[in-house]
């Protein structure tokens, strides 16, 4: 029975770490970013299943990780209210060309940065980009000035 | 299909799955024996199981004897306190306590691990002698799952 309440306490802990990060560190990932990713994906096994070698064992540990992830989604489709505590909200990065400064803080964001990533989706200037929104996956869209 | 996963997760929560121990205690003229062990385990699984001898009066040569299933497939990590002897009776093992005076406890702990190709189910039997002269027998089966 300890197997499915050491699942359930990893996703609560995870889905918390991904608030702590914070979606521009998710958005794109460095080598570092990635090794971590797999150091705490062993580190995560080993809390939850210990020394559970059985398939019973991964039955009931990935089936409990997925149940919290459909409650997480259905709690987030039922009740808008926990949306931004669940998904996040999309954040304006640039308004008609004007970096909103105070929201490139809030992600840790440089005006560099949000240049570059227009600069792959073939835009030269931040002065062309009608909005730049980070997008609660991590990436950023730009629509730009017609 | 979600209904079916939840469904598993929470027969883990009743303990269907295992680990939670369970506790049962029989009892003759010369002394109780209580049993506390897991009825239900899964491959690679450390575990306790705790056995507690109290004597009504004197028990000269308190010797606790284990069937089959308390070893087949399993690994025992340590027995503590360590018994006086330990030999074959029978093709069970037999493990000498010691004197044990009216009115006083003993209690004996063995730790094991679940051998991962371990399955299925183990009648376990114990039985409890003041040397040759049996006292009392307790059975109980212990499910491995794959």
């Amino acid at each position: 029975m300890d197997i499915v309440f050491r699942a359930a306490i990893a996703f609560l802990f995870i889905f918390l770490l991904t608030r702590i990060v914070g979606r521009r560190e998710l958005g794109a990932m460095e080598p570092f970013d990635l090794i971590m990713l797999i150091v705490l994906g062993d580190l995560v096994q080993q809390g939850v299943t210990q020394s559970d070698y059985s398939v019973t064992g991964l039955v009931l540990a990935g089936g409990t990780l997925a149940l919290m992830q459909v409650a997480a989604s259905y709690l987030s489709f039922r009740f808008r209210n926990l949306r931004p505590m669940l998904d996040g909200e999309p954040i304006v990065l640039v308004e008609d060309g004007r970096v909103l400064e105070r929201n490139l803080k809030r992600e840790r964001l440089t005006p560099e940065e949000v240049a570059a990533q227009a600069r792959l989706n073939q835009i030269d200037s931040l002065d062309k980009v009608r909005w730049a929104v980070l997008e609660t996956s991590g990436q950023i869209s730009f629509i730009p000035k017609q | 299909m979600v209904v079916l996963v939840a469904a598993v997760s929470l027969l883990a929560l009743l303990n269907v799955f295992g680990q939670w121990p369970s506790t049962a205690t029989v009892a003759a003229s010369a002394a109780t024996l209580e049993v506390r062990s897991p009825n239900a385990v899964r491959g690679g699984l450390l575990y306790q199981s705790r056995f507690t001898v109290r004597a009504r009066r004197d028990v000269k040569d308190a010797t606790l004897v284990l069937g089959r299933g308390w070893l087949e497939g399993l690994t025992v990590n340590t027995i503590e306190p360590g018994p006086l002897s330990e030999a074959s009776r029978d093709g069970r093992l037999s493990l000498e306590l010691g004197h044990v005076p009216a009115g006083e406890k003993y209690v004996l702990y063995i730790q094991y691990q679940v051998n991962p190709t371990t399955v299925g189910s183990h009648t376990q039997t114990v039985a409890l002698y003041d040397g040759d002269e049996p006292i009392l027998t307790y059975e109980k089966t212990l499910r491995v799952f794959p």
